[in-house]
Formats: structure tokens, C-alpha cells, sequence
């Protein structure tokens, strides 16, 4: 089952012990993390589980591949946001097909980007809103909006570092987090107005 | 005469340059006020940002915000343990 498992010596100076060590010190901290991002990235308890269990394995089979004193959150992450796209995406629940168009759409539309800014929400309105109603606005989101979103704001990246994990340019992370932002004030809105907040 | 008249105006020039009601360039200060909450703001951001922001009321009033819906996120969204099983059942096929 783990070939490498026979080996005294892999690549990068990874011996059998020193990849159990490594993937207890840099990956396993990282579980919740990961766990919540696959949950958000899938709407789906059962697929969350698998889907961190796969990028889990899959993160110690190519342990030789890490290279120690980099990033293993941002590693980690690039690995799951990869499974879920070659393993997940198509099966998920999510019609993708509309999420492509909606996102189409908002890319190319200029009109798009300029108008809703001017969103009619206030702070207070937002600070009044409870956790799962801000999650809800958060779900409602195209994926790859919902992705930008979850990994600068509640994550924590860099630009950088998104960039590396959705292999995009650092250009592309700012913009898709701009557009990702100015989507979510509209659905942050429209919970507002119907809990009353805005008034 | 001519400074009577003037007086006034420069006043009231001063004033408008201490509070701007409209921001002519609100969508550029958007992504500059989200570049600076990010903390990736470049030199020339974060000196339009120091030039502009107090004194421009639709550009605070969208830093007020950009800034709640940032900490909303990173504080009010529940965050799930990962479930016990999941992990007893990476380390037991790793181990195995």
C-alpha cells in the first residue's frame, strides 16, 4: 500500500522517520483549517470528509515534495483546492455550469464592477448580522469568489500565497477578490433588509 | 473690494478641500482601501490612502464598512473542529 514506506531514504533527505515527524509537526496543526475549508469549498459533510482525508494521504505520499521551511498551511491547502477541482467539482451538488456562467459574466462585465460598489449597505448593518447569516451570504457565492473570500479573510493568506495555491497571478487574486467582495456586500444587503437591519 | 470678495471663497474652498461629500475616483479608493486592510498595499496606495482618507466621507464611510464585513468574517464565522473519526482515520491508514 505505501511504497515509500520500505525505503530508508527518499528525495529531499526525508527518511521514514523524519516524514512522520513532519507530517505531525507542520500538517496535522493544520486539520481544522483544512476541514472548514473543505466543508465551504463542498456545502457537504460526507465530501468535506473524504475530501480531507484524500488531500491528507495524498500530502504525506508526496511528503518528499514539501520542502521544509516553506508554507505547509499554503502547501496543504494548494493540494485540497486541487482535489476538490479534479475529484470533486464535477460530482458536487453545486451547478457548476451556472457558477462558470455567473462568473463569466461578472468578469466581463465592466458595468458589473463599477456599479456595485455603490451597494447601499452600512457598518452597522453588518455589525448586527449574526455569524450564520454571514456564512449563508458567504455560501451563496460562486465558488471561485467563495475561495478568494475564504482564504484572505478568514484564513489569512497573502496575495502571494493565494496566488500560489489557485495558480493565478497575483493580478488576478486582487481583482477576483474585489469582484468576490462587491458580490458578497449584495447578498450581505439583501440579509440586512430582510432581517430590518438597514432601516 | 476685490479681497472681500475673495475671502468667502477661499473659505469655502478650504472647506470643501477638509470634507469631500463625492469621491471622483471611488472605485480606484476601493481597491486601495481593501489593499490596506489586506495589508498589501503598495507605496503609492498607502500614500493616496494617507492623502485622501480623512477627508473624503465616502471613502471612510466605505473603509468603516470594508473593514466590518473583513473582522465579520474572521470572527463571526463559525469555524467546525475537524471531526474526531476523520482523523483517527488518517492517522490509522498512515500507520498502517
Amino acid at each position: 500500500m505505501l511504497v515509500a514506506m520500505s525505503e530508508t531514504l527518499t528525495n529531499n533527505g526525508y527518511t521514514d522517520d523524519l516524514r512522520y515527524e513532519v507530517f505531525n509537526r507542520e500538517f496535522m496543526p493544520h486539520i481544522d483549517s483544512m476541514y472548514n475549508f473543505a466543508f465551504r469549498l463542498t456545502m457537504d459533510e460526507d465530501d468535506a470528509n473524504d475530501l480531507v482525508q484524500d488531500t491528507y494521504l495524498k500530502a504525506f505520499r508526496f511528503i518528499s515534495s514539501f520542502e521544509q521551511g516553506t508554507n505547509a498551511k499554503a502547501w496543504l491547502f494548494r493540494i485540497l483546492k486541487n482535489s476538490f477541482i479534479n475529484d470533486y467539482r464535477k460530482k458536487s451538488k453545486e451547478p457548476s455550469k451556472v457558477d462558470y456562467q455567473e462568473v463569466e459574466t461578472t468578469y466581463n462585465s465592466e458595468e458589473a464592477s463599477d456599479t456595485t460598489y455603490t451597494v447601499d449597505l452600512r457598518a452597522d448593518a453588518v455589525q448586527e448580522l449574526i455569524g450564520d447569516e454571514v456564512a449563508n451570504a458567504l455560501n451563496a457565492l460562486p465558488v471561485d469568489f467563495r475561495t478568494v473570500i475564504i482564504l484572505c479573510d478568514i484564513e489569512g493568506f497573502t496575495y502571494e500565497e493565494m496566488a500560489k495555491i489557485l495558480d493565478i497571478p497575483i493580478g488576478t487574486v486582487r481583482s477576483r477578490l474585489h469582484r468576490a467582495r462587491n458580490l458578497l456586500k449584495e447578498k450581505l444587503k439583501s440579509y440586512a433588509s430582510s432581517m430590518g437591519y438597514d432601516s | 473690494m476685490n479681497a472681500s470678495l475673495k475671502t468667502p471663497s477661499v473659505t469655502e474652498e478650504a472647506q470643501k478641500q477638509t470634507m469631500k461629500h463625492t469621491c471622483e475616483h471611488h472605485a480606484e479608493c476601493m481597491k486601495v482601501i481593501q489593499a490596506i486592510l489586506d495589508d498589501e498595499a503598495t507605496e503609492a496606495e498607502k500614500d493616496h490612502f494617507r492623502e485622501n482618507m480623512d477627508k473624503c466621507i465616502p471613502c471612510i464611510e466605505a473603509y468603516r464598512l470594508e473593514k466590518c464585513i473583513k473582522d465579520s468574517l474572521s470572527s463571526k464565522v463559525q469555524k467546525k473542529p475537524c471531526p474526531q473519526n476523520i482523523l483517527n482515520t488518517i492517522i490509522s491508514k498512515i500507520n498502517g
